[in-house]
């Protein structure tokens, strides 16, 4: 007889589908939202914060920063290929990616279990929190690529409001977790660390980088709000002549940077 | 003397499409007794707790020691062996379940058949079957052997997929215990002539890349198989040959 006998086991349409070896194209754009975290995110993540960090010497020093920055070659190209599609990219993809997993930390209590949640919901809070930065920073307001010398006296009047400043805080502790933690998934999913003992010890690794950063931005945002620059005024005095120094700094005579004395 | 009992809550359904009902249970307990021995206990005396007759309960099992990966449930919400979950150490009433991620046949029994054909697509065996003796294989030194006896520990019970986050029907992610066979073929001495045919097709849709690296799989895995390590070794072996791959093309 030639007829195929209806197996035993009822088919049921329900299940998970089997692997579609060779087949479709989300490998590179996994690949890519997870590569576009590390370089160019996470390295203009550390150039923000240790510009950021400029703000402990003051407005003019700030200023400067940002007006260094502003002076790259093809800053406008640089800012949109390196950070701005990149950060729309990783979010957009993040959020899809986010729909798609199924958490069950209900049943399942397990430390990485949660670091698979919690890497969501920083991720989440980082992407909205980056576009209300963005725009409000960059977009609106005093325009300070044009006009540096605003730029701390923009931030100052920002962080005025204690709802933007808890924002911020909470927004930077996430933005530092993500990374921390992303850097720590990035080397065991790309087989960097593929030994038990190697995660762990980068584990460690990660965790105190993340430390480091979460409280270099921390201790920015205390620049602006904090008592020894209060009142910045909209336009500090600067020269892109001189090199990035202290606040206040001068030049001894005979040519040796002094610390400033305030 | 009042004998100490054991209270079972079991999950129901006579078939794919029926309802699901809650069953209740309670046996005498007796020293040692597991999940599985339980359920022929049931079987032997189909009756609920209030003393309703019903039908024993249906569920796969085979070995009974842990080794034939059949009887993979849900018990006290986790996905567990059941031959091996022992009563002792499980909080009362023990509430069993069928596995979720696959379809269900009837009561805790599922059809887990995603996972052999997702070995079949990653090709996961030694090709040695032909028309003449191909005579003795490649030698396999101690140290490899060690490496690979963890990962060919595997006995097919789906418990890794079950607990993965991004094993669904959304993603149809493959699941780690495919990705680590695929890492146990690729290092023996004759299965390794497949290597590039397997990491091209953990590249597909459904391939590695879905993995979130929740690490609940090596948590559950009853066989402590290392499967983060393994899908970490695969990941990168998987990039490695797509990018030669683009190069090459």
């Amino acid at each position: 007889m030639a007829t195929v006998q209806p197996s035993a086991v009822p088919q049921v349409q329900r299940g998970v589908e089997p692997l579609r070896a060779n087949q479709g194209a989300s490998f590179i754009w996994r690949k890519l939202h997870s590569l576009l975290g590390i370089v160019p995110i996470g390295a203009f993540l550390l150039e923000h914060l240790l510009s950021n960090f400029e703000a402990l010497k003051g407005p003019i020093a700030y200023g400067v920063q940002v007006k260094f920055l502003n002076s790259l070659p093809l800053v406008r190209v640089l800012e949109w290929v390196f950070i701005f599609l990149p950060i729309l990219y990783h979010g957009i993809y993040g959020v899809y990616i986010w729909l798609r997993g199924k958490s069950n930390i209900v049943y399942y209590p397990w430390a990485g279990n949660w670091m698979y949640l919690v890497q969501r919901y920083t991720g989440l809070i980082a992407f909205v929190y980056i576009g209300y930065h963005v725009a409000t920073q960059r977009f609106m307001g005093a325009d300070l690529p044009n006009h540096p010398a605003a730029a701390f006296w923009k931030v100052q009047h920002e962080l005025a409001n204690p709802w933007i400043l808890a924002v911020y805080v909470v927004a930077m502790i996430a933005v530092c977790w993500h990374f921390a933690y992303g850097v720590w998934l990035f080397a065991a999913k790309w087989g960097i660390t593929p030994g038990e003992i190697a995660r762990r010890r980068f584990g460690y690794v990660c965790a105190a980088g993340g430390v480091l950063l979460a409280a270099m931005g921390l201790a920015s945002i205390w620049a602006f709000v904090g008592p020894k620059y209060q009142n910045a005024p909209e336009n500090v005095p600067l020269s892109i002549l001189v090199a990035p120094v202290h606040a206040g700094a001068t030049y001894h005579p005979n040519g040796f940077q002094c610390v400033a004395r305030s | 003397m009042a004998t100490k009992t054991v209270t079972f809550e079991i999950k129901r359904q006579a078939s794919p499409d029926a309802p699901d009902v809650w069953e209740r249970f309670e046996l005498d307990w007796r020293p040692g007794m597991n999940v599985v021995s339980a359920m022929m206990e049931i079987a032997a005396n189909p009756v609920t707790a209030d003393g309703k007759p019903t039908t024993p309960v249906t569920y796969d099992s085979n070995c009974l020691e842990e080794i034939c990966g059949s009887c993979a449930m849900r018990i006290n919400g986790r996905a567990s062996m059941a031959c091996s979950a022992l009563v002792d150490n499980l909080d009362q009433p023990i509430r069993v379940e069928p596995l979720t991620k696959f379809p269900l046949v009837r009561d805790l029994q599922v059809d887990r058949s995603v996972l052999f054909e997702n070995l079949m697509r990653v090709k996961a065996w030694v090709p040695v079957d032909g028309t003449y003796d191909l005579g003795s294989g490649p030698r396999v030194y101690p140290q490899q052997q060690e490496a690979n006896y963890p990962l060919s520990n595997c006995i097919s019970c789906t418990c890794c997929m079950e607990v993965c986050p991004q094993f669904n029907v959304t993603t149809g992610f493959v699941g780690a215990a495919t990705i680590a066979q695929v890492k146990l073929f690729n290092n023996h001495p004759t299965g390794k002539v497949f290597k590039e045919d397997r990491l091209r097709a953990l590249a597909g849709d459904g391939g590695v890349q879905e993995c979130g690296y929740a690490q609940n799989c090596v948590k559950a895995c009853p066989k402590q198989i290392p499967l983060t390590n393994a899908i970490s070794d695969i990941s990168r072996d998987v990039m490695v040959q797509k990018v030669k791959d683009w190069l090459k093309s």
